[in-house]
């Protein structure tokens, strides 16, 4: 159930994100079922303090990165620089985050820490992986807590 | 300095806007929002973190304020106490736009002077909707 519960809130998360904030629309496919990007990959990090505390790691091809970077802040692609791509990513991991937290943690606060730039090839140790096709990639989402994480419902029962 | 409040400005003239956020991105991203939205701006300023804000509030009036929490140096929460703490401040309307929107977190907010609530991912509607009812006049 845990597993599940977390597998959708990903999914939902990204989905509400990329819609509202990037105006992207992803695909309805079940997670875990597409092929990752191979190369040219970035991943930004994003720690987090609560109840639990872990934290979020964003994977994705950095032509995707630079396609929506350029949809958040409505600039041609081609006019963007390495480091606004860099920040779009991060905020986007950010927003995923919270997003995340928001929907697990409605009754506790919890404290993001700031986004970091994180080698893509270090997926953290015992982290949940979803990922979504996104255009000619997909974006991959792993998420590592120090304890499971269970509905509101369930926790506030529990 | 310049100096000028009150709601009858706000409705004849155009807005002086300030947002606070460490990330760059989302401040271009808040700036793209209030263009796109036909509110009438005349200026709108942008500041890394509190202390940031609170440097450029001593020289410049705002209208509005927009801020995010998790900031380096002095956060959304200090940011809020210290508008408070200032009479000049206080009336100075502040929306907090941010990830977390826990419940309690909102509560918190509130209690230390927020006046809106933005949760990110939000549509630019939402942002329209929440400047119209705390600027006092409806868009262009």
């Amino acid at each position: 159930m845990p597993e599940d519960f977390l597998q959708w809130v990903v999914h939902e998360s990204l989905a509400d994100v990329l819609e509202k904030m990037f105006f992207i629309s992803i695909l309805d496919e079940t997670p875990d079922t597409v092929p990752l990007p191979l190369q040219e990959e970035m991943a930004v990090r994003v720690g987090f303090e609560g109840k639990p505390s872990g934290s979020l790691t964003l994977q994705l091809n950095r032509v995707v990165a630079r396609s929506i970077a350029g949809d958040f802040l409505g600039v041609e692609q081609q006019e963007l620089s390495d480091s606004q791509v860099g920040e779009v990513t991060c905020e986007l991991a950010n927003m995923i985050c919270g997003s995340v937290l928001s929907r697990v943690e409605s009754a506790v606060t919890f404290r993001l820490h700031a986004p970091e730039i994180v080698n893509p090839d270090q997926t953290p140790a015992g982290a949940a992986i979803y990922s979504v096709p996104l255009g000619p990639a997909a974006i991959k989402v792993a998420m590592v807590t120090e304890a499971p994480i269970c509905p509101p419902a369930a926790e506030s029962a529990s | 300095m310049e100096r000028r409040a009150g709601k009858e400005r706000r409705n004849a003239m155009a807005y002086r806007v300030l947002i606070v956020d460490d990330s760059p991105a989302m401040r271009a991203f808040v700036r793209r929002v209030i263009s796109l939205s036909g509110i009438d701006v005349a200026d709108c300023f942008e500041a890394g973190n509190g202390r940031e804000a609170l440097a450029l509030l001593a020289n410049q009036w705002v209208d509005v304020i927009l801020t995010d929490i998790n900031m380096p140096e002095m956060d959304g929460e200090q940011f809020l106490e210290c508008l408070q703490s200032e009479e000049l401040f206080r009336s100075i309307p502040t929306v907090v736009i941010s990830t977390d929107a826990t419940r309690h977190r909102i509560e918190r907010l509130r209690q230390l002077g927020a006046c809106g609530y933005i949760a990110k991912p939000f549509l630019p509607e939402n942002l329209r909707e929440v400047l119209e009812r705390h600027l006092g006049a409806p868009c262009a």
